[in-house]
């Protein structure tokens, strides 16, 4: 790197030369700040991510002091358990449901919101967004009376109303628990998503709206040529944290089946919960457990990488 | 609201400060001002004459109304000793004493998980023997009935580990109903125990004067065990006697050390279930409750039958003193032949002290407290019969509820104490060790015949039968194959008699 020249009158200030230790000394206050949290995520996020791929293959059942490393033999059992397979395939029926229902209605609403000038929208708005600030499992619980074919209210509703003339079991009854905890995680996590869309679409220029309405645009027309492609790159990343969202489910379905009647509404969690603590009475298995774990965390990256480079692809398609 | 003007913040600060902390230290002083119900005997034990504080973590419910009257007494007899009692539901020790075991910090006194044997606890270190704390040990178990302190269950290499204080002679599946529905009906149980038939059809013509607003019968359908232990206990009533409560003692025949699950009592029992969900008469949402949910529901008018255990008996009577409810037995089978259940061994509510606690001293005095007769009839004055006392001059001491008495006795006829093949050969607890639950379990089955998620109730407990029967000897495979030695023969007692007690000298005539 050039030296200063004094000589001329022009000045070229050069930088000294780029190290990273310069760097983080340069924003040591931003490091510092941040040295907490980095903490505390790798005690009890990152230290757990890599104990249980450890744990994965080891048969212990979490507490005793034998542990024994097994190999793969948990991985070949998980893969032979029916009801580990069926939790997967509950896993992603919960996904497959919840995350459209949950977009699309939350974008609706959101783009009804983002109007000026409607008055009374951040009052809706934070109605909307209550149940998100709930403690999740407060809410199971409240909501497994809700639900409750016995002086609950819901079914209260549908008998006055002649819909039905016995009470329905929401929660008691395998073919409706699993939709019943669907619907609950919908309502209760709809107001977060439809955030996410109003800090969207008020990246759309308010004028784009009013060229579209002098060239006569209705709603529909706005919807499809304004403001839906503009809103992709963002619906992208919508998606993703859904999705993922959709994956942690654990607080509500315990609190509200706890998997049952008979593993009807048993999702990967609570799978892994019941496995490693052995709830329902069986000997707790953590190793197996954390090997289960582990076994849906890769198949959901490659269900994922999957739809990413499907969507390449489709997008490459398009634009070629 | 000039003075408060000329404070600045930090002032108003410091005075918010002072004047919780002053609120708080009240509230202390008032915690031991009211706690001199229960005295404290001095057990010549050695206590520590510095602060310390001894941490308590059990299963609460019923404990806990005696323990926290108890702990405040105690610590207002011994100003230097702290108390923090924990009581948790059984998920949450699941997880809360292994935790603390692994790390160190473990309760001083805790129970053990229920998926946990305590012969695992000993082998793995986790706890202390109580013959150096409790002082005059020897006396002091020579108290106790024959079956509670057991080599394999409580003591190990000739010292004990252990205080079961309460008795295991109960059951948690007899029948608590309400008076009024009953005699509605047509029904007094208490003169005359209901038959499966009659059980059926009491159910159902109370579902039918109910109309909507009430139904025969009500269970946790949602806490998996119920499932299992109202089978089982129909079942043995019936004739398919065993003993114990554990995976590897449950549902098998001592005469014949097999399972039976697909004897035809077991069946009889899970149809029985059946029917009375096709009839209609059982509580809607079932299978969405727990049991203690399906226990508030019944002075709420929400059914007329349940099938629980004798602690409903003070909580309903504290808590409902206007229901009218009575106890009787389980359902007996209908040709009249009533077989007893069977308990594996004397004592429940097994307490232990963590190996590495470092006020031992303080609970075995508080050990040693519990298996005296004044401490026996303290517990039985405050917790009745909801965790009967294990000592009976405490039974016979205390004043005790009419339907509390009534329950005990009904234990006393209705149970035995039968053989325990962890006592016979103690290799079997490595047997315990070595077994999985084989999903779905036996509770599991049988809560998914009942919510139709499964078919054929005979080929589903045929199903079970093998599936477990090839566990247990798998298992039987693994831990000899780990230095055990034991044979299925090791379940076979051909000297036993269901309708008597197994004794002590029953074990040397094998």
């Amino acid at each position: 790197m050039a030296v200063p020249n004094l000589s001329t009158s022009t000045t070229q200030y050069t930088k000294p030369p780029k190290s990273l230790w310069r760097e983080i000394w340069k924003y040591r206050w931003c490091y510092l700040f941040m040295l907490p949290s980095l903490i505390l995520t790798g005690m009890f996020t990152f230290y757990p991510i890599f104990a249980s791929w450890y744990f994965a293959f080891l048969d212990w059942s979490g507490f005793t002091a034998t542990r024994d490393f097994i190999g793969i033999g948990n991985f070949q059992e998980v893969i032979g358990d029916n009801l580990f397979w069926g939790a997967f395939r509950r896993s992603l029926i919960f996904t497959a449901i919840s995350v459209p229902i949950q977009m699309l209605l939350s974008l609706i609403v959101a783009i009804v919101l983002n109007d000026k000038a409607l008055k009374l929208a951040p009052v809706f708005r934070t109605f909307f967004f209550i149940p998100v600030v709930t403690t999740t499992a407060i809410v199971g619980i409240v909501m497994s009376f809700i639900f409750s074919p016995f002086n609950g209210p819901i079914n209260g509703i549908l008998v006055d109303l002649g819909i039905v003339s016995r009470p329905i079991d929401f929660l008691g009854s395998a073919a409706t628990s699993l939709w019943t905890v669907i619907g609950v995680f919908i309502w209760k996590w709809f107001g977060i998503t439809m955030i996410y869309w109003l800090a969207s679409l008020q990246t759309v220029p308010s004028d784009l709206y009013e060229a579209a309405r002098l060239d006569g645009a209705g709603r529909w027309e706005l919807f499809r040529y304004i403001i839906f492609p503009l809103l992709v790159p963002f619906s992208i990343v919508i998606l993703l944290i859904t999705v993922v969202s959709s994956l942690n489910v654990f607080a509500l379905v315990q609190t509200m089946t706890a998997g049952g009647p008979f593993y009807s509404s048993e999702v990967m969690e609570v799978y892994i919960y019941r496995t490693a603590f052995g709830t329902s009475g069986s000997v707790p298995r953590l190793g197996y457990a954390s090997a289960a774990g582990v076994f849906f965390g890769i198949a959901v990256m490659i269900i994922t990488v999957l739809q990413g480079l499907a969507v390449r692809g489709m997008r490459e398609r398009q634009a070629s | 609201m000039n003075w408060l003007d000329k404070l600045s913040r930090r002032q108003m600060i410091k005075l918010m400060g002072a004047t919780g902390a002053g609120a708080f230290l009240l509230t202390q002083m008032g915690q031991y001002a009211d706690a001199q119900d229960i005295p404290i005997p001095d057990s010549g034990a050695t206590l520590p004459t510095d602060d310390v504080t001894l941490r308590w973590v059990d299963s609460g419910d019923q404990k806990a109304v005696f323990f926290k009257a108890y702990f405040d007494a105690y610590q207002a007899a011994h100003p230097n000793i702290k108390v923090a009692y924990d009581p948790l539901p059984w998920n949450e020790i699941a997880q809360v004493v292994p935790l603390g075991i692994r790390n160190g910090t473990a309760h001083d006194v805790f129970q053990l998980p229920l998926s946990v044997s305590g012969a695992q606890a000993v082998s793995e270190g986790w706890v202390q023997p109580l013959d150096d704390v409790i002082p005059n040990i020897e006396e002091w178990k020579a108290k106790f009935p024959a079956g509670v302190f057991l080599p394999g269950i409580t003591d190990f290499d000739g010292k004990t580990y252990s205080l079961p204080f309460t008795s295991a002679k109960r059951y948690g599946t007899h029948l608590l109903y309400n008076k009024e529905m009953l005699a509605e009906a047509g029904y007094d149980p208490e003169s005359e125990p209901l038959t499966w038939s009659t059980f059926r059809d009491a159910a159902k013509t109370i579902t039918e004067q109910g109309n909507g607003a009430y139904y025969g019968f009500i269970m946790g359908g949602n806490q998996i065990n119920r499932w299992a232990d109202i089978v089982r206990n129909l079942a043995r009533m019936a004739g398919a006697v065993g003993g114990g409560g554990a995976q590897v003692t449950a549902d098998i025949d001592f005469r014949t050390g097999e399972y039976q699950f697909n004897s035809e009592e077991y069946i009889g029992a899970v149809e029985l279930l059946l029917q009375l969900r096709d009839d209609g008469s059982v509580f809607p949402g079932v299978l969405s409750i727990n049991a203690p949910q399906a226990r508030a529901f019944m002075p709420q008018g929400a059914a007329g039958m349940i099938m629980q255990g004798p602690w409903n008996i003070p909580q309903w009577e504290r808590e409902n003193p206007e229901f009218d409810f009575g106890i009787a037995s389980g359902p007996v089978p209908d040709d009249g032949d009533v077989w007893p259940l069977t308990i594996s061994e004397g004592g429940a509510n097994g307490l232990w002290i963590f190996e590495g606690s470092p006020n031992a001293a303080v609970a075995g005095d508080i050990f040693h407290y519990l298996g005296t007769v004044e401490g026996q009839t303290q517990w039985a004055n405050l917790v009745g019969a909801a965790d009967a006392p294990i000592l009976p001059e405490a039974i016979a001491n205390a004043d005790l509820s009419p339907r509390a008495a009534q329950a005990l006795n009904m234990f006393n006829e209705q149970i035995r104490v039968g053989p325990n093949p962890v006592v016979r050969n103690p290799d079997i607890v490595q047997v315990t060790l070595e077994l999985r639950a084989p999903e779905p379990t036996f509770p599991q089955v049988v809560q998914g015949l009942y919510a139709g998620e499964l078919e054929d109730v005979a080929a589903q407990m045929n199903d079970l039968q093998d599936r477990y029967t090839a566990e247990l000897e798998r298992a039987i495979e693994a831990a000899n194959a780990k230095g055990a030695s034991v044979t299925r023969d090791d379940w076979v007692f051909p000297n036993w008699d269901p309708r008597a007690d197994y004794g002590a000298s029953d074990y040397e005539d094998l």
